[in-house]
């Protein structure tokens, strides 16, 4: 975990004379929906150095006044005990908001109240948006606002953010909050056991006596409440003296966790009517999660999810594909021999800037985009929950829980974003273990250069023999790293939402979001390697890496010299792999050689298609496991897979002519 | 107070616990409770066998004989009666009481042990929310068993959640996964899968080896 000193970097964007909203509350309350109708600018993240969750800022403007908009983490509390509540909490303490917006779910609320009390108890200024009434009223259970106000000591506004219903008067009530200067939106504290408020009391005095130095203004109560809850962090915090205020103090988290609780719950109760009845969404439940129906429907999703990411993503490409070549390209072609001549300066260019983006329009972008999108659609509908309940034994076989599910589905796409995907584990074992085994996932690109040589020129029954080898493959290496790997698997503990019906606009909304964030991290990389690639092309370097290359590729792998050249350069680009082997190969052969099996037996492409699909993934990939792993993590997962495909290659080389 | 029947009482208490969980006291387990090599505690198990204080039954797992229960018992009531003491007038925190208790549990004699109890007010459960046994060694309700045990449809409250792992225990805590707090018990994927349970309003996955440490009652 980060420690504290990284606090100036994301209070830096405090801008001048703006007031400052905070969006709390727990995950799936509705927290970003209001974010994205508050809200008009475009969406900043600011991280934290060391940590992968961020927090989104934006600028909204009510009235004259101008506003910045905090979006935190949806968390349950706001211990630091994971990473996603210690960014939630710095976000508050760094930011010091002038009034935090507490998002909580109507149907849900003694749970969602808890944070609120914490919010409370740290001293914010705090106004509740009670939202999902709507969904509460589907459900026969009435939350009175005004009875919630009062005992919470809250301003409280009903609101369904879905529809941006009561967000005016949201807003209204959260300008008055911020521009007060009684106590309004202060709350009350939760009255804890006599015990634990004579601790708070005494520990109060002493920080009174011995003048500790408060940070972020936060009120004595809170720093008290920090020190009996045993938060190292916080407590670290505090200015001189500390240690003889909390020198003999044992923590109580639990107990006043307990009783935070209770309080929540007695405000919720006295507040709410009704009572729960089945819901139709509850029927819808049992499906997905019962292990009979939930299986087929789970395969059912799947074969859905693949075959929507074939049509559609090859519909997308072919579509692409067909605009660039008939537009861009020639232009692109003209513009650069007109300036640079036909040399080999203008043909790296050329390599880079258009063999580089029709790359990415024909392989990455249709299925990555298809992808994000396909997965939003299942995360907004609450499917995605029930798919990772359902892969959670089969996940513990190689030391995952079920929500590894989720990047590992999504390395069939591409392995960079599926990276990124690994944030929701918690360990950096099971990162460790989730990352190598997407490296070993064939992305769209590997996938590509498997059926267009394999499945081209051999048959199917050869793609399919090279897909099961590879699958076989991430079979042994989970299994093994679950076993090597110091430590054990972290339990599973998730909620399981309730299914809700996906709104379209929310859904390219957040698609379009992670395919921004994809395109920046893997572009310039994909460019890059490109324009290189192109250098060491046009000017015949190539030809002099094939050398000493010759006892690997020829000697152990049985392949012609040319597929070895191609098999390195690929580290660049995969999807480039084919495509360099048809160009190198009717370079050296002749332009019969477009034809692979005019210089390649089958057998020879299917080792080339499985040592493409094992071995490094692209540089961007090994860039993104370097950023999520660190480099010597990154290094040996690099070193790993190179083995991999070298070992099996060889031995399946050895091994087909017998068959 | 000597060391043979200190470690004694530790045997027996760990025996009385190991008897609870669903593959019973086996000699791999009890040398896992109690840190030792199975070597040892067979030999030991050996001794309390020839003492009648332990037999083995048909599986070959060691079960308490009626005046090795009633021992263990007693362990068991000293332990919690002290933790309670630790918490409620040591204000120790629950998480940190069970280590001080082990040492506590050895060293009381029947007339400190009486008079704590008095003083405490006889509570019925220790600081986790485990049933404390009452003096004539009977246990007051039934006694906590993993959540994981549960088949789906069963309806339960937390007893209490083991405290190993304080991280966890913390994040459960924030979730309302506390003790006296009713759970019920949803699915159950099949071959050691995970559990689906209803807390108040909220559904949560829960991975068997943490609904292994969930402990609840009724």
């Amino acid at each position: 975990m980060a420690s504290g000193c990284c606090t100036q970097t994301s209070a830096q964007g405090r801008a001048q004379g703006a007031l400052v909203v905070c969006l709390a509350g727990n995950p799936n309350v509705g927290k970003s929906t209001l974010f994205n109708r508050l809200t008009s600018s475009a969406v900043e993240t600011a991280n934290y150095p060391g940590v992968t969750v961020g927090l989104n800022v934006a600028k909204a403007r009510w009235g004259e006044q101008e506003v910045q908009v905090l979006d935190l983490p949806g968390t349950y509390a706001l211990d630091p005990v994971s990473e996603d509540q210690w960014v939630a909490r710095h976000g508050l303490l760094d930011w010091r908001p002038d009034v935090v917006l507490a998002v909580v779910d109507a149907t849900n609320l003694a749970r969602n109240l808890y944070m609120v009390l914490q919010l409370v108890d740290l001293g914010c200024r705090v106004v509740v948006a009670l939202n999902l009434v709507d969904e509460a009223r589907r459900q026969d259970l009435r939350v009175d606002p005004a009875a919630l106000s009062e005992g919470l000591g809250l301003p409280v506004v009903p609101t369904v953010a879905r529809r941006g219903e009561g967000l005016e008067e949201l807003t209204a009530v959260a300008a008055t909050v911020a521009a007060s200067a009684d106590g309004l939106g202060h709350g009350k504290a939760v009255r804890f056991s006599p015990p634990i408020e004579r601790r708070l009391a005494t520990l109060m005095r002493r920080l009174e006596e011995k003048r500790v130095e408060l940070p972020y203004g936060l009120p004595q109560r809170a720093a008290a409440l920090a020190i009996l809850e045993g938060d190292e962090e916080l407590v670290g915090l505090l200015g001189e003296g500390r240690r003889d205020v909390a020198a003999d103090e044992t923590p109580l988290a639990v107990p006043i966790a307990a009783q935070r609780h209770a309080a929540a719950g007695a405000i919720a109760e006295a507040c709410s009517e009704g009572h729960e009845r089945q819901q139709v969404a509850d029927r819808w439940w049992r499906a997905t999660t019962s292990p009979l129906s939930g299986v087929p429907i789970l395969l059912a999703v799947l074969a859905g999810v693949f075959a929507f990411l074939f049509f559609v993503g090859g519909w997308l490409s072919a579509l692409l594909t067909s605009l660039w070549t008939a537009t861009a390209s020639p232009l692109l072609t003209t513009a650069v021999h007109a300036l640079f001549g036909q040399g080999a300066l203008a043909g790296t260019l050329l390599w880079g800037l258009d063999g580089g983006i029709l790359a990415a329009l024909a392989v990455g972008i249709p299925y990555i985009l298809t992808f994000y999108f396909v997965l939003a659609l299942l995360e907004d509908s609450g499917y995605m929950n029930a798919a990772a309940f359902l892969a959670d034994r089969v996940m513990h076989l190689f030391g995952l829980h079920g929500r590894a599910v989720i990047p590992l589905m999504a390395a069939a796409g591409c392995n960079v974003p599926a990276i990124m995907g690994t944030r929701v584990l918690a360990t950096k074992r099971e990162r460790t273990i989730a990352c190598t085994l997407i490296t070993l996932v064939p992305c769209s690109a590997r996938t590509a250069v498997i059926l267009g040589s394999v499945s081209l020129f051999a048959g199917w029954q050869w793609a399919l023999f090279v897909f099961a080898l590879v699958a076989l493959l991430g079979l042994c290496a989970g299994l093994l790293l679950n076993r090597v790997l110091p430590g054990e698997p972290e339990g599973l503990v998730m909620e399981m939402f309730p299914f809700r019906r996906p709104s379209l606009r929310l859904v390219t909304t957040k698609t379009w979001k992670r395919f921004a964030t994809f395109l920046r991290a893997a572009a310039p990389l994909m460019l890059g390697g490109s324009f290189l690639l192109g250098g060491l092309y046009e000017t015949g370097l190539i030809w002099h890496l094939s050398g000493p290359l010759q006892p690997v590729v020829v000697g152990w792998l049985g392949l012609p010299p040319v597929a070895g050249l191609t098999l390195i350069l690929a580290v660049l680009r995969k999807e480039l792999a084919l495509q360099m082997l048809v160009v190198f190969a009717v370079a050296r052969y002749g332009v019969a050689a477009s034809d692979l099996l005019s210089f390649m037996t089958p057998h020879q492409l299917v080792v080339y298609a499985l040592v493409n699909a094992i071995y490094i993934p692209c540089v961007a990939t090994i860039a993104m496991l370097g950023r999520e792993l660190g480099w010597r993590r990154a290094g040996a997962i690099t070193t790993g897979t190179v083995a991999a495909a070298l070992v099996l290659g060889g031995v399946v080389a050895r091994l087909l002519p017998l068959l | 107070m000597n060391q043979r029947s200190e470690s004694r009482e530790e045997y027996l208490e760990a025996i009385f616990k190991s008897a609870q969980s669903p593959e019973g006291a086996t000699v791999t387990r009890l040398a896992e409770e109690l840190g030792l090599a199975t070597a040892s505690v067979s030999q030991m198990v050996a001794r309390l066998s020839s003492e009648g204080l332990v037999r083995r039954d048909e599986a070959h797992r060691v079960v308490l004989t009626d005046e090795g229960r009633a021992a263990a018992i007693r362990v068991v009531r000293r332990h919690r009666l002290s933790e309670r003491f630790l918490t409620d007038y040591l204000d120790l925190p629950w998480d940190q009481v069970h280590e001080e208790a082990c040492k506590l549990e050895h060293v009381l004699s029947d007339e400190v042990e009486a008079r704590l109890a008095a003083q405490l007010g006889n509570p019925q459960t220790c600081p986790h929310g485990r049933a404390i046994p009452g003096e004539d060694g009977e246990l007051a309700s039934e006694e906590a068993r993993p959540l994981a045990g549960l088949s789906a449809g069963e309806k339960s409250t937390i007893s209490f959640v083991s405290d190993e792992k304080p991280d966890l225990l913390r994040y459960l805590s924030s979730l309302g996964l506390l003790p006296e707090t009713a759970v019920s018990v949803e699915d159950v994927a099949p071959f050691g899968g995970p559990l689906l349970i209803r807390v108040g309003r909220a559904r949560y996955a829960l991975g068997r080896e943490v609904a292994c440490k969930i402990f609840v009652r009724g």
